[in-house]
């Protein structure tokens, strides 16, 4: 087995940056706030380093952008890389708080060897603007103590590998302190000598969980590792240093985002019609939007362009933080069902649901509206709105079995204020409803009225006249 | 330049009294013969706005348009109904051969969403026909759909009131409908491209409500009192 590790010295710094237009310095400063982790170059030019005192960091940059780490969010970010290393290696071990496991070795005929791995990789990691370094071993924790040290090279060698660690220092080695020490006094100032000393003679002078320790960096003794399964919903977030006001401001991060979920999409060779985009507000309940398409999508610049009509029609009510989009509906995509095969006529099945995704992104989900006669005696029951579908269900009624009606219904029945000038048919009763307490009792004639307009009316069982619709 | 003018004058946008052009703009029929002859033969124009000018609902300015409606839902484009007074009545178009699937009701709350909805229908290639009841529209506004419906080229029929039959329009074709006899439907052309306007013809619409002239009022004369009535 051969595994790769990616650690990231700066995840969070890299996640921040990468959703935000402007290149300001930028740190991120431990949970209590006092003291610098990780500063960008930017900022590392201004002479602001890590381990450095905050106040100290303000005073040498006042424009510094400041982040407070959060070990809740790094596993978060940490989650997102592994959905993307997930492309290239099914075995991968999330290892909090900023590394990843990849196993390599039944990758290499895949990709034809472990240079073209580390290639691909490394490819990946630049699209992605991260820094991350690698580090191959012969066992997770191998590879781990390669990666974490920035020794790591591109060699599936077992031999090179363990003369590398060899040479690592007691530190580097991450033994806890108390080991270190006790170590130390035996004379030992590399892992290599450590390596050297009889395993019975370590577990009795030093304790048993170092020898295990050791043993399993050697790779004598097993160290199983569980793999990590990617959820079933795709899932991004950004964060600001600075509140966005705008909505245009979000535009650049969500444009990542989206490119990212275009590719989640087509890997999975899924569509999706329903986004869920929660703005987070730093002293408001969080704004959720739900962006729907009409029809099954992929494409980044058509969510892009439905989510981008929602902010125009609503206005951000406070500064936004962070902004999360998720999808966690998934659809089959569609072979495109066009004959031609140069492409050369128009998709209308797409282009209709651009356009009903554009109306209803605009104008909300209920203005847009579907008829259908529905089987009830009573007019204002035998039809029914419904939201718009794109369906293709051959629904064939025999049109004289339907009986005469007007075009124009009228949203409620208007008292008829004149007497008709001429009378056509009628009565035809109608009489029903008694079932469900909406009874309806009337007698329907079609008449002219003296302006021309030919009426639908009734007579009620009250003997009042009311207009129901126009033959229009 | 010559070149400009002689596709100006093919389209007939530069109007020529001394003789009436053949236009070769894109066209809908509509169904009518004897609409169709007062309109050159053609019909609807695709592609340009069109004005029906009614004072009431309930004169047969539905039925006008029934038979293009047929032809383009059975053919798979979409019809738009975007602001209608009244409900268009399912039943009813079902029982005139529709396919309701391609039929969509559409309200917007304002002028600009109107404005901005009518738009996106006409530029798409899935509409066939829009109708559309706009109220009030300033000359410039129509000035813009009348662009919108030039980017398409779709039917687009806007309803409006008779009274504004006296202001001018930058719509290709505009009718003014009045109830006629034996409930039929008065047009005069107020204004089409190509050609003089203030032709005037006369259809029969009593197939509307499935009444027929030879027959004598079928209405049975019930217990009540006259006076009710």
């Amino acid at each position: 087995m051969l595994w790769l590790y990616l650690h990231f010295p700066h995840l969070l710094l890299d996640h921040i940056r990468r959703s935000s237009e402007n290149t300001s310095a930028l740190v991120i400063v431990e949970g209590s706030g006092q003291k610098v982790i990780q500063a960008c170059p930017a900022a590392r030019d201004l002479g602001v380093d890590a381990n450095m005192r905050l106040k100290t960091a303000v005073s040498l940059a006042p424009e510094l952008g400041i982040a407070r780490a959060d070990q809740q969010q790094e596993t978060r970010i940490l989650e997102d890389q592994a959905r993307w290393l997930y492309r290239y290696a099914a075995h991968i071990v999330l290892v909090p708080p900023n590394g990843l496991l990849a196993e390599i070795g039944s990758l290499q005929r895949l990709y034809g060897g472990v240079p073209a791995v580390w290639q691909t990789v490394e490819d990946v990691l630049q699209k992605h603007q991260l820094t991350a370094w690698p580090g191959i071993g012969h066992t997770p924790l191998a590879a781990r103590l390669i990666a974490r040290n920035g020794k790591g090279t591109c060699t599936a060698d077992k031999s090179h590998c363990l003369q590398t660690l060899g040479k690592m220092s007691l530190l580097a080695a991450e033994f806890d302190e108390r080991t270190c020490t006790r170590l130390q006094r035996l004379g030992l100032s590399t892992l290599g000598e450590v390596f050297r000393l009889p395993p019975a003679d370590m577990a009795r002078r030093l304790s048993p969980e170092t020898l295990a320790y050791i043993q399993k960096i050697q790779g004598s003794r097993p160290d199983p590792q569980t793999p990590w399964q990617p959820p079933h919903y795709f899932q991004q977030q950004a964060d600001f240093v600075q509140d966005i006001e705008q909505s245009q401001g979000l535009l650049f991060p969500l444009q990542r985002i989206l490119s990212e979920l275009e590719k989640d999409l087509c890997w999975r060779q899924q569509d999706t019609d329903c986004l869920l985009l929660v703005l987070q507000h730093r002293h408001a309940e969080p704004t959720r939007l739900r962006i729907r398409t009409s029809g099954p999508e992929h494409r980044a610049e058509a969510f892009l362009s439905l989510i981008s009509l929602r902010f125009d029609q609503q206005p951000l009510q406070a500064p936004v933080v962070s902004l999360r989009l998720t999808v966690k509906r998934f659809l089959g995509r569609e072979a495109p069902g066009g004959q031609d095969l140069l492409g050369e006529s128009q998709d209308l099945n797409e282009a209709w649901h651009t356009l009903i995704s554009r109306l209803q992104a605009r104008l909300g989900e209920n203005a847009l509206k579907q008829l259908a006669p529905q089987a009830d005696h009573r007019p204002e029951r035998a039809w029914i709105a419904s939201g718009v579908r794109r369906t293709s269900r051959a629904m064939k009624t025999t049109a004289n079995q339907l009986p005469q009606r007007p075009l124009w219904l009228l949203r409620g029945p208007q008292p008829l204020t004149e007497i008709p000038q001429a009378w056509f048919t009628g009565p035809e009763r109608i009489s029903g409803g008694w079932w469900d307490g909406q009874r309806v009792h009337r007698d329907y004639y079609i008449a002219q009225l003296n302006n021309g307009q030919l009426a639908w009316v009734f007579r009620d069982v009250q003997e009042g006249w009311f207009v129901h619709g126009w033959f229009g | 330049m010559s070149e400009l003018l002689n596709t100006l004058m093919q389209d007939a946008r530069v109007w020529q009294g001394h003789k009436h052009n053949k236009t070769t703009q894109p066209a809908e029929l509509t169904g009518y013969q004897a609409l169709d002859n007062q309109l050159g033969g053609i019909g609807w124009p695709r592609g340009a706005l069109s004005e029906c000018l009614l004072d009431a609902p309930g004169i047969g300015e539905l039925t006008l348009l029934m038979p293009l409606m047929q032809r383009l839902s059975q053919a798979g484009k979409t019809v738009f109904w975007l602001n209608p007074p009244h409900t268009p009545y399912a039943p009813a178009l079902a029982r005139e051969d529709i396919d309701l699937d391609q039929i969509i009701m559409i309200h917007t709350e304002d002028k600009g969403d109107f404005l901005w909805t009518l738009e996106n229908c006409l530029r798409s290639p899935v509409t066939g026909l829009v109708m559309a009841w706009p109220g009030k529209l300033a000359a410039r506004e129509i000035r813009r759909l009348q662009l919108a419906a030039e980017a398409g080229s779709n039917v687009c029929v806007l309803f409006r009131e008779r009274h504004y039959a006296d202001q001018n329009s930058p719509a290709a074709l505009r009718l003014e409908l009045e109830p006629g006899d034996q409930q039929g439907l008065k047009i005069s052309v107020v204004k089409r491209r190509g050609s003089w306007p203030g032709q005037r013809c006369s259809l029969a619409m009593t197939h509307r409500a499935g009444l027929f002239h030879h027959e004598a009022p079928r209405v049975v004369q019930g217990p009540w009192p006259l006076s009710a009535r």
